[in-house]
């Protein structure tokens, strides 16, 4: 396989970052996660680290170096991760479970496949045109679906934000199932957060990344979402991937190449711990720094 | 999820900060300590916070995973890990180890420490079981005494001193190393901590009542270290000696073959009660002095009186 990976989670205008992201491979097989703490309920954030942290130790040990079925795979590590998430609330006696929604992509033998719950999406986009993508678990989505409003016109909708498939809710979650997708080289691979998604609308995203890979792209693209989003933006996160096995010689630098890995070897990208409030009594990165800096001085002092 | 995982080290030649990374020099439940050399090719020691309980991290990567979950936990043992920096950065002293920069990276913190080429105590005890000489535990252990009454100077307490934490040099000078259970628990206003002990070394307050710790019971762990010296495994645990006493008295233990002196000074360090201990490291290393002295004399004027009577006999 070889790839160019970027992911991102930043907090937007927002307290904390309810968002988690990670991206982990092995020799034969890529995975990438994303979920999105549902605000209004209780440890949002808690629910998204559960979710992704479980799918990533799931194929950690499930990718030796391939996954034996990967909608199996995807099927199971949702569901155990929903699971993990009830059980957490259960543990803690919580008077309301946390929710979160969670995409999953998982690229083997240059066929992508993925499955989603809520409205945190994927979109493979294919020669500047937006091949593929989910379909939110959303009320606006469904009246979408039914012709009553345009795309356009539900990305202002109210009601936007109310999903009805997650995470770690009372119902187990509806899963949706892509279809194997076998990706070309050139294709783009992009999962995001509403975040992302809702301020900037398919047509800028599709333009974006046709115009640059996704480590010049995606960052570009965040800031115009925050810019759009203005002082109510949201929580935007983006695990995106340049898919280059095959046709083309050249590789941007910052690409990876698993061929040579040993088969037994994961590399896991998380990111999102740091990013939220600190809460009380915490020792934040400023008492760290002080804290290093008062011994760096005590070692001057004292060394002579 | 699996509460305890090992973490894998940072690979060789991982350029760390301004040091490179040569190898793992060892694992604990809190920390990795790494073999690395300066930019100058000088080799130090680099103790990286890694509490296994609370930061995982996998093959192939570098920064661990710490989850939401356990991020105030993981800042809360880094305070800990300050404690020990600080605690060193204030001492310059040849028997305790010498800290040379303190430095954060990869989501958490590291200590640079000097390199200390030799062995640890255990090591030589192990390899020469049985075969320790007096002058070799005084030696050794007068000049800990000396690195310890430092450390104690500083308000601070070691609370974990073991023959695995004494480092013989080359010279076979001994340093005093790891500090990571040293609390300034001197200092009274300073939160208690969830002590850190080693069965066998840490004396009975630290595992009962930490509020009653003090100098006394880093003493208890010099005695017990002596213990462990001449016979060459540690001792029974403080708190199982609470309950049932095996600790057979190294006076018993070793009658005839040291000083009674030595023997007595390693049963007193190892009272169970802290109050009928040593109370400082002045007044055991004035007892290990003085004491020796009589010996010496005694053995002299033996030899003098020897003399005598063999003048008186011609």
């Amino acid at each position: 396989m070889k790839f160019t990976i970027y992911q991102e989670s930043r907090i937007g205008q927002r307290k904390n970052n309810q968002d988690r992201i990670a991206h982990c491979y092995s020799r034969d097989a890529l995975l990438m996660v994303l979920a999105d703490g549902m605000g209004g309920h209780l440890h949002g954030e808690v629910a998204a680290q559960i979710a992704v942290q479980y799918v990533t130790e799931w194929f950690q040990r499930e990718a030796c170096p391939r996954l034996a079925d990967p909608f199996q795979f995807l099927a199971s590590g949702i569901t155990n991760a929903h699971h993990a998430i009830t059980d957490y609330a259960l543990e803690r006696d919580l008077p309301d479970a946390p929710r979160t929604t969670c995409v999953v992509c998982i690229v083997q033998d240059n066929i992508a496949y993925w499955a989603h719950a809520g409205d945190s999406r994927l979109y493979v986009i294919r020669d500047k045109r937006v091949l593929t993508q989910t379909h939110d678990h959303s009320r606006v989505q469904m009246m979408v679906d039914d012709g009553l409003i345009s795309e356009a016109e539900a990305l202002h909708h109210p009601a936007r934000n109310r999903v009805y498939s997650c995470l770690g809710g009372d119902l187990a979650p509806q899963v949706d199932f892509s279809r194997k997708t076998p990706l070309l080289a050139g294709d783009t691979v992009m999962m995001c957060s509403d975040g992302f998604w809702s301020p900037l609308g398919n047509p800028a995203i599709a333009q974006g990344y046709s115009l640059e890979g996704v480590m010049l792209a995606t960052p570009r693209l965040m800031d115009q979402a925050e810019a759009l989003a203005g002082r109510t933006g949201d929580n935007l996160s983006v695990v995106a991937v340049d898919w280059e096995t095959g046709y083309q010689d050249q590789t941007t630098s910052g690409s990876v190449e698993t061929a040579t890995m040993p088969i037994d070897v994961h590399t896991t990208q998380m990111e999102g711990f740091d990013k939220s409030r600190p809460r009380d009594h915490e020792l934040t990165d400023d008492d760290i720094e002080q804290a290093i800096a008062e011994i760096k001085n005590a070692i001057t002092k004292f060394s002579k | 999820m699996p509460a305890q995982q090992t973490n894998q080290p940072l690979p060789a030649g991982f350029q760390l900060d301004r040091y490179r990374i040569e190898r793992q020099l060892s694992l604990g439940g809190f920390s990795i300590v790494y073999l690395a050399y300066d930019e100058g090719n000088v080799p130090v020691a680099i103790k990286e916070y890694l509490p296994n309980s609370l930061a995982l991290r996998g093959e192939g990567q570098i920064t661990p995973a710490i989850s939401e979950d356990h991020l105030a936990a993981f800042r809360h043992g880094m305070k800990c890990f300050f404690e020990e920096g600080r605690a060193l950065a204030h001492l310059n002293h040849p028997n305790v180890v010498r800290v040379l920069n303190f430095f954060r990276a990869n989501e958490t913190v590291y200590m640079v420490m000097q390199y200390e080429r030799g062995r640890t105590l255990q090591e030589h005890v192990q390899k020469h079981k049985g075969n320790i000489r007096e002058t070799f535990v005084r030696n050794v252990f007068a000049r800990l005494l000396n690195g310890l009454r430092e450390v104690h100077a500083q308000k601070l307490l070691h609370l974990d001193i073991k023959p695995s934490n004494i480092y013989l040099r080359t010279d076979g000078n001994p340093v005093l190393l790891d500090f990571g259970a040293a609390r300034q628990a001197l200092d009274a206003e300073g939160p208690v901590l969830k002590p850190m002990y080693t069965p066998g070394f840490a004396a009975p307050e630290q595992y009962k009542s930490p509020e009653l710790m003090g100098p006394w019971t880093d003493i208890y762990a010099v005695g017990a270290s002596m213990y462990a010296t001449l016979a060459g495994s540690s001792p029974q645990a403080a708190d199982k000696r609470v309950a049932k006493d095996h600790v057979q008295p190294a006076m018993q233990r070793w009658a005839g073959i040291y000083t009674e002196q030595l023997l007595h000074i390693i049963d007193w360090c190892m009272v169970l009660d802290q109050h009928k201990r040593p109370m400082s490291v002045f007044v055991l290393q004035k007892a290990l002095a003085e004491r020796h002295h009589v010996v010496q004399e005694t053995s002299w004027l033996n030899s003098v009186s020897k003399g005598f009577k063999n003048l008186i006999r011609i």
